[in-house]
């Protein structure tokens, strides 16, 4: 037990750890749909105003500042793309209208390519991410704790692990080298990555990598990148994994709740099973699960479970094993040893596909 | 939009097939689907397709009835069956239909304990749907029959409540404005085939309100004379099997002369269209299930060996069903019955 000696100052507790939340732009916060070069182009001449976010993203993102700034930390949050910076405008709009504020964010030069004559680039956005990543990285506090968050479209599963492996000291320059050699990134873009790995004080920088589901990719195959990767169908799972993680309060995850509700045509019913799913696949302990539960049951958010009048007798190593089958998953934050020689060697670039319809009230459709 | 309650550990490939149907219509559809049965088992499967979350929710069950399992038996030792539970929240409110490919007698004895019997009805039936040939354009490819085994043995009044609510079901279901009911019968005379069925014959003539053709004799069953053919459970049940069995023997007949005789693989092969056609036909996933009449909720009996395809299907028949209001439309008819 420490002892204070008369006049000396009280011990000062220690800082709150900065935090860091970034964000992919297309499929995960805004709803783009392009499919064909016609669709790229009619995104460069939208306005801020055709411009769609993904239901309850922006009352996500400013929960997170919220609530994080309330505790007294330090919070930044940043967006990457691959799209041009000539639709930058429209972007900036877009997120003030939103009320979202950032600290910075960084388009792909796809003019300078281009230019260049780099064609394979445009398409190729590992590098790019993988590049401006670690280099945003050298400017923040060392000790700064990063939550990313990008889509099942393209690459961000690899990309994001990848940087959360280089800064956890977990891949060296080699593997580095030979994954991005074998998925064809551009040399020039590789030396970048190998100059910018040194200099990180390792350490579990990244702790989630959420994946939005937007293709409604089977969340089975995102199992080779580890606990620390977490697919979620909506911002309502993301919100209650959040919450989950203590980065976000109730309010935070009630907010994006009735966002959903009230302006995207969900239902109690969706939300309930939603977290419901969350929580089976292990993204959320039962006990934050429950509490969240109660909190929106009592606002009237999401609909009561099915219960039967007659409790059934399932036996107590039934619910044991149910109980222990989840735990197993709840992945604390143990990284684990990604096999990147095998995630290459399965690597496809990511091909257009139909779009998941997005639940609506009216649609009326039905069997 | 309706929910659907199902029972995902019933039924010879459960849960995975099951699994995969229900997914399937969670990601065609906006019907909410309640999986009953173990939680992680269905969950890992989940996981494993493509599905909307938002509309699947699973309600655990930890016993299941085999398909093998005595049914009378079985329901009163496994008292938490999937199956029962399903059947359960259905009663209770929590769902609005049953869509079950387990255990035949078990599904209806679990309709049985919880579901209420339509006022009126006597005896509730099983049916089931079979490929006919089409007499006219627009005519439905099934033909309903039932009763195909819940009730062994009927009295007259019995079969003249089938006839209601078949006609009812096929007029919802199949949107058949005027489905045209038959009885299964030894003969087409109006007297044959003893006091039951002569009786059910003279009743069902003399009732306003429904299309009644006659007797159909058994090679009728498949030419597309009637849409809902009438006959007590015995014999329906009989009926079913010979249809299936039939069906089976001539696709092993086919392929065992063809890798035989090179003529007749030739000759399969130019004919490789219309089988094609023949098997879609008598593909029971196109249809998914068939129901279990006259309770106030529905229930869909799958085939046993149903596949995704069969699931997915059932859950629209179910859904359908409930947006119909079959029973509704059954106790209104059985209402002018009485």
């Amino acid at each position: 037990m420490s002892r204070l000696r008369w006049g000396a100052a009280p011990p000062q507790p220690a800082a709150p750890i900065p935090i860091i939340f970034r964000w992919d732009l297309d499929k995960t916060y805004l709803k783009t749909e392009f499919q064909s070069v016609r669709d790229l182009v009619r995104i460069s001449f939208e306005d801020a105003a055709d411009k769609r976010d993904a239901p309850g993203v922006a009352q996500l993102i400013r929960g997170l500042r919220r609530y994080n700034q309330d505790q007294g930390r330090e919070v930044r949050v940043f967006f990457l793309t691959a799209s041009p910076p000539q639709i930058g405008r429209a972007i900036r709009e877009k997120l003030s209208l939103d009320g979202i504020e950032y600290d910075g964010i960084t388009f792909k030069n796809q003019l300078q390519n281009l230019v260049r004559g780099k064609f394979r680039n445009l398409r190729e956005h590992v590098g790019f991410k993988l590049t401006e990543l670690l280099r945003n990285r050298r400017e923040m506090p060392p000790d700064a704790h990063e939550y990313l968050f990008g889509d099942d479209w393209e690459s961000d599963p690899l990309v994001y692990s990848l940087y959360a492996d280089i800064l956890g000291g977990h891949v060296d320059r080699a593997l580095v080298h030979d994954v991005l050699e074998a998925i064809r990134v551009d040399p020039v873009l590789i030396a970048d990555v190998q100059r910018l790995m040194s200099g990180h004080d390792p350490g579990e920088i990244v702790r989630r990598i959420y994946i939005n589901l937007e293709r409604r990719t089977p969340p089975a195959q995102f199992r080779s990148y580890g606990t620390r990767v977490v697919p979620t169908f909506n911002f309502f799972q993301t919100a209650a994994s959040l919450y989950g993680e203590g980065v976000l309060d109730i309010e935070g995850v009630t907010a994006v709740a009735r966002s959903l509700l009230e302006r995207s045509g969900y239902t109690p019913e969706r939300l309930r099973n939603s977290l419901a799913d969350v929580e089976r696949r292990g993204h959320l302990l039962p006990t934050a699960a429950g509490a969240l539960r109660e909190s929106l049951r009592a606002e009237k958010l999401i609909a009561g479970g099915t219960r039967t009048r007659r409790k059934e007798t399932a036996t107590l190593w039934e619910r044991l094993r149910r109980w222990f089958d989840r735990a197993e998953i709840v992945g604390a934050t143990a990284p684990t040893r990604i096999d990147y020689h095998a995630l290459v060697a399965e690597w496809r670039p990511a091909r257009p596909a139909q779009a998941a319809p997005e639940p609506a009230a009216d649609t009326g459709k039905g069997a | 939009m309706p929910t659907i309650a199902i029972d995902a550990m019933g039924g010879d490939q459960a849960p995975e097939e099951i699994v995969r149907g229900v997914a399937q219509v969670s990601v065609e559809t906006d019907i909410q689907c309640l999986l009953v049965g173990d939680e992680m088992q269905i969950q890992r499967q989940l996981e494993r397709t493509e599905y909307n979350p938002e509309l699947i929710a699973i309600h655990p069950a930890a016993e299941v009835i085999g398909m093998a399992d005595e049914p009378k038996e079985a329901v009163k030792q496994k008292r938490d069956a999937s199956v029962l539970i399903a059947a359960r929240l259905v009663a209770e409110g929590q769902a609005d239909a049953l869509v079950t490919a387990g255990n035949t007698g078990a599904a209806v004895l679990a309709c049985a304990r919880y579901f209420r019997v339509i006022n009126g009805i006597r005896k509730t039936a099983l049916a089931s749907v079979y490929p006919r040939q089409t007499e006219y354009p627009g005519q439905d490819q099934l033909a309903l029959l039932l009763d195909v085994g819940a009730t062994i043995r009927c009295e007259t009044i019995d079969l003249v409540q089938f006839a209601l609510m078949g006609s009812a079901y096929a007029r919802r279901i199949s949107k058949v404005a005027s489905p045209r009911v038959a009885l299964l019968n030894m003969g087409s005379e109006e007297t044959k085939g003893g006091p039951v069925l002569a009786g059910a014959y003279r009743q069902l003539k003399s009732l306003p309100g429904i299309n009644f053709i006659g007797n159909v004799e058994g090679n009728d069953l498949v030419r597309g004379a009637a849409d809902v053919i009438i006959c007590e459970g015995l014999i329906g049940n009989v009926v079913l099997k010979l249809l299936e069995g039939l069906s089976e023997v001539i696709m092993d007949l086919a392929g065992t002369a063809s890798r035989e005789n090179w003529r007749w693989r030739l000759g399969l092969m130019m004919l490789a269209s219309g089988v094609g056609r023949l098997r879609d036909l008598t593909d029971y996933a196109a249809y998914g299930g068939a129901p279990i009449l006259g309770f106030e909720n529905i229930a869909i009996k799958s085939h046993g060996r149903s596949t995704a395809k069969a699931i997915t299907n059932a859950v629209k028949v179910a859904a359908k069903a409930v947006r119909d209001g079959v029973p509704r439309e059954i106790a209104a008819d059985i209402g002018q019955l009485v």
